[in-house]
């Protein structure tokens, strides 16, 4: 169980998070929701311990997963590098299958200049759901995804044995979901 | 018509080179004195002459490599006290000053401090490095500085180590800045490498000639020598750009 009790955050003056209590349960997929600028974002980074907790308490596995609202691909580094360089060395062997998965095997070779918004967005998508991870933590994983392709990241979410918490707007995805939580 | 003129690749390079060529003539004949001003054909007929005798390319390549060894080291020196700077404060604090001395001093001082501690054929070699060096320490800082602090969170949420972090992230990151810094260094070296040459006269060397054809009043050796100088610096920019360009080029397709 990830437990937030009386969180509360601020950027300066701007209160972003106030006193926000809730449980996430430790299996299964959380969709948070809630208006723009309700602090989504800001729990999951507060979640990933990027942020420092300014008040309240967070109890949340520490081993993380993130995928940024942004994709964050290093424009230097092939779509395969980019998943080798992510992977534990002992792990490079599933490479293929995490291409497949992304549906970007064609593409393996290419740089992240020559891919579509999808494509960029799946490879972040993938890189993320390859990390080692006790908790999944995914801001707004299928912007600029096709519904087929969602339905087959769905799925794959469905199979994971640890918990996943998303941040999405799409009402596709919230009927699937096992939990939703809404950020006041 | 005029548009044809500027956009055709052969015109763009002959036309500022025939108009150039021909103010220069017209000054020459102007002031009618071979020994102030030699005409483009004497300049011309020097060169040639010098380009048919094989002390001509022993002399120049001794020159180049000189300057191309100092270069090697400045660029090398530069990339490696930017890391150094960059990741160490103390060592920021301690080694930034003198770099900023070190680009701050004029060249011609440095050639006479250097020429009193040094043999005179390397003194070259060590100019064209301290010339080169900061202005790589320069730029390769600054692009170690602004690298994207997204990606820098990437890397953190990916467990990337510290040498995984400066191999994928930081080191291509500031790949564009050290590129520029060793295209501009490569001038900057070469310059002050025959600068070097010219006062201290090491054997066999572009500024040695230049020097004896000051000294014994040669002007159309004097600007051959100075053209030759010229054409090497162009020429080394040219390869360097299109070696490195072709490096950046990769990730921008």
């Amino acid at each position: 169980m990830i437990s937030v009790q009386n969180l509360s955050h601020s950027y300066g003056e701007k209160l972003v998070l106030h006193n926000l209590t809730l449980s996430i349960p430790s299996t299964g997929i959380t969709v948070l929701t809630g208006h723009s600028g309700c602090g989504k974002t800001t729990f999951l980074r507060l979640l990933a311990g990027l942020d420092h907790v300014q008040s309240g308490t967070i109890t949340a596995p520490r081993q993380v997963s993130m995928l940024f609202q942004e994709d964050r691909l290093f424009p230097w580094r092939t779509v395969a590098q980019q998943l080798t360089d992510a992977l534990p060395h002992s792990r490079h062997g599933e490479l293929s299958a995490w291409l497949s998965l992304a549906d970007l095997s064609a593409e393996a070779h290419a740089y992240p200049s020559a891919l579509s918004g999808g494509m960029g967005r799946r490879l972040a998508l993938v890189r993320a759901l390859s990390q080692p991870s006790a908790l999944l933590l995914l801001d707004e994983p299928f912007t600029g995804i096709d519904p087929q392709r969602i339905a087959t990241f769905m799925d794959f979410l469905k199979s994971l044995p640890i918990p996943t918490v998303l941040v999405s707007h799409q009402s596709e995805i919230l009927a699937q979901c096992d939990t939703i939580v809404k950020i006041p | 018509m005029m548009t044809s003129i500027t956009s055709n690749k052969t015109a763009r390079i002959l036309l500022p080179l025939i108009v150039w060529v021909g103010v220069w003539q017209c000054c020459s004949l102007a002031l009618g004195s071979e020994f102030l001003l030699p005409s483009p054909l004497v300049v011309g007929q020097t060169l040639f002459a010098l380009l048919g005798s094989g002390a001509f390319w022993q002399t120049a390549m001794l020159s180049l490599g000189r300057v191309l060894l100092g270069i090697v080291i400045g660029v090398a020196l530069g990339l490696l006290l930017a890391i150094l700077t960059w990741a160490s404060p103390l060592a920021d604090l301690l080694l930034s000053p003198i770099i900023r001395i070190i680009r701050a001093i004029p060249v011609a001082s440095f050639i006479l401090f250097v020429l009193l501690w040094a043999w005179r054929d390397l003194v070259p070699v060590i100019i064209s490095a301290l010339m080169v060096l900061p202005v790589v320490w320069g730029n390769v800082s600054q692009g170690l500085r602004e690298t994207d602090p997204k990606l820098i969170e990437l890397a953190h949420c990916l467990h990337f180590s510290r040498l995984k972090t400066m191999r994928l992230l930081y080191l291509p990151s500031a790949l564009p800045y050290f590129l520029t810094a060793t295209t501009t260094a490569m001038g900057l070296g070469w310059k002050a490498g025959v600068a070097a040459e010219v006062i201290c006269l090491p054997t066999h060397s572009i500024g040695t000639e230049i020097s004896y054809a000051r000294l014994y009043l040669e002007t159309p050796t004097l600007f051959a020598w100075t053209l030759v100088v010229v054409i090497f610096s162009m020429a080394l920019e040219r390869i360097i750009s299109a070696l490195l360009g072709r490096i950046h080029r990769r990730w921008k397709t």
